[in-house]
């Protein structure tokens, strides 16, 4: 589905992706883990097309995709929910909803879409014309992960979707997720909360350094001692997995 | 108290004026955190634009006000955004601060040596009659005024929240990391922002021009009012800077009657003082309305 093939890439002369590759299969969950500054962040936005790319690829359904800009991802089918707050505060729920089909075509065809993806989420439909501000932290993820979901993605990008948000909150976002996932959507998540993000997912990433150091089954990293040891500061040195 | 009221409707219709010099002050600073203190010659210049048209190169003036306001647009505003915003912008705030201060002086010295250093008598819309309203006496000029400019800042708004465009540029002003991931072309929506800024300093131009002469000076006062009313009205929303203006004007009017006209000019800046004492973050203003 999505394959990234020795991904270099900063931030202006600064380098973080080192050679990043890895490959994710379609209608998968897949998590990716890491110290802080090894890079999780940066390849989302290297996907998204916010990145500047030095060389390598990114290859989508087989297509070549590096260095496209973030609209005509979209229109590739690609979402991306960021790290933190990512609403338009002054504007409606419906209006941040509508924004997020701003690049469609077909406008008739995406008001019947926030209808279905109110029905997903009543709390939107209840709230449909507050302004996205006064939602609370927990509400405005969910209109987030809402708002990604107008153009019907074949890829979402999720970054950090639990920060923030109380223990009940993530397990719905999370469930969110593998409903979606169930749907057929391919979703590339970002998690500090690295044990409860893997026992949702089917697929775990660890990421160190801008390189991917581990890529197995979400079940076998959690069972493996080294992903511990680097949480705590190790590093991998034994036989590299990609 | 007809007198009065007389002050306070023509103070009303100049303060319309300033609002719209605020409004587009406000916008470019929403949009692109421009802080174009060359805003009051960017009022001055569109009466010259028109007097070049219809004095010098003979055009009707029906004809020549509306092609002064697209010559605004173009030179206030995409002009304005490619060559001096967009090369500025990205060594900072204040070097693009710096860089409008000497654009204000050069159109203002442009005017002053290539049209005329003296004050040209400007042609007024409307016709210099008078109406009486509960016995008070008030010039049609000062309604037509009022009408039109509050007129451009209600059909602003109505465009801004009605439009999917106008969404599309709250957004790119509110939290434009998120326009850009949603596909948002934010490029051109603060492009947009920089044209309605060119177009409503013609407005304001053209209305406020014949109530003065046109002159190279004419934007020294203007600048600082349009800076102080969007300061006054919170400095980051539309609804702030046209109270602000709206302020402005009555308390100008009524000061030059009541206090001494001597005393005019100093009292924006008085009102400016007040204000940032008793509630900094202006009348309308949140202590910070910019989410990061």
């Amino acid at each position: 589905m999505l394959e990234l093939k020795d991904i270099y890439g900063g931030y202006g002369k600064i380098t973080i992706l080192n050679g990043t590759s890895f490959k994710i299969p379609r209608a998968s969950i897949t998590t990716v883990i890491g110290p802080n500054g090894a890079g999780k962040s940066t390849v989302f936005k290297a996907i998204f097309g916010l990145l500047n790319i030095h060389s390598g690829q990114i290859l989508l359904e087989g297509t070549d995709v590096t260095g496209r800009t973030p609209k005509q991802m979209i229109d590739a089918g690609v979402t991306y929910v960021p790290q933190g707050r990512n609403v338009v505060p002054q504007l409606s729920v419906y209006h941040n909803l509508e924004l997020g089909g701003i690049t469609a075509r077909d406008q008739r065809k995406l008001r019947d879409r926030i209808e279905q993806v109110m029905d997903q989420f009543p709390m939107l439909r209840e709230f449909r014309n507050r302004k996205a501000v006064e939602l609370s932290g927990g509400q405005q993820k969910q209109l987030e992960v809402a708002r990604a979901l107008l153009l019907d993605p074949k890829l979402m990008l999720v970054d950090e979707p639990s920060i923030g948000l109380s223990p009940n909150l993530v397990k719905d976002v999370f469930r969110t997720l593998q409903d979606l996932r169930d749907q057929g959507v391919t979703i590339l998540m970002v998690e500090q909360n690295a044990k409860s993000a893997l026992a949702v997912s089917d697929y775990g990433l660890v990421l160190e350094l801008g390189q991917a150091r581990m890529h197995d089954e979400a079940a076998k990293l959690l069972a493996d001692p080294r992903v511990g040891h680097l949480f705590l500061g190790g590093h991998i040195d034994e036989e590299e997995t990609a | 108290m007809s007198e009065f009221f007389q002050l306070i409707v023509s103070g009303l219709s100049t303060g319309s004026i300033y609002a719209l010099a605020a409004v587009g002050f406000t916008l470019l600073w929403q949009a692109s955190q421009t802080i174009n203190f060359a805003q009051g010659e960017f009022v001055m210049l569109p009466a010259f634009l028109v007097l070049a048209l219809s004095v010098k190169l003979g055009f009707p003036l029906w004809l020549a006000m509306p092609l002064a306001i697209i010559l605004a647009v173009l030179i206030l505003g995409v002009l304005f955004k490619r060559l001096v915003v967009e090369p500025m912008i990205k060594h900072g705030t204040l070097p693009l601060v710096i860089a409008t201060i000497a654009l204000g002086v050069l159109l203002k010295e442009m005017v002053k040596e290539f049209y005329s250093p003296l004050g040209q008598p400007f042609p007024s819309l409307f016709p210099q009659d008078v109406v009486t309203i509960f016995g008070a006496v008030i010039s049609i000029p000062d309604i037509a005024n009022f009408v039109i400019a509050m007129g451009a800042i209600v059909a602003l708004q109505l465009f801004l929240g009605g439009t999917r465009t106008g969404r599309s540029m709250q957004a790119t002003a509110q939290n434009p990391d998120v326009a850009q991931i949603l596909g948002v072309d934010i490029k051109r929506m603060v492009l947009y922002t920089f044209m309605i800024n060119g177009a409503l300093a013609a407005i304001a131009s053209i209305l406020i021009t014949p109530i003065y002469l046109a002159k190279f000076s004419n934007g020294e006062t203007l600048g600082l009012i349009a800076f102080i009313a969007a300061i006054v009205g919170g400095f980051n929303q539309i609804r702030g800077a046209l109270v602000g203006g709206l302020l402005i004007g009555i308390i100008d009017n009524l000061s030059a009657t009541y206090v001494s006209a001597e005393y005019r000019q100093a009292l924006p800046l008085i009102l400016l003082i007040v204000i940032i004492l008793i509630r900094p973050q202006g009348l309308l203003g949140t202590s910070e309305g910019r989410t990061v």
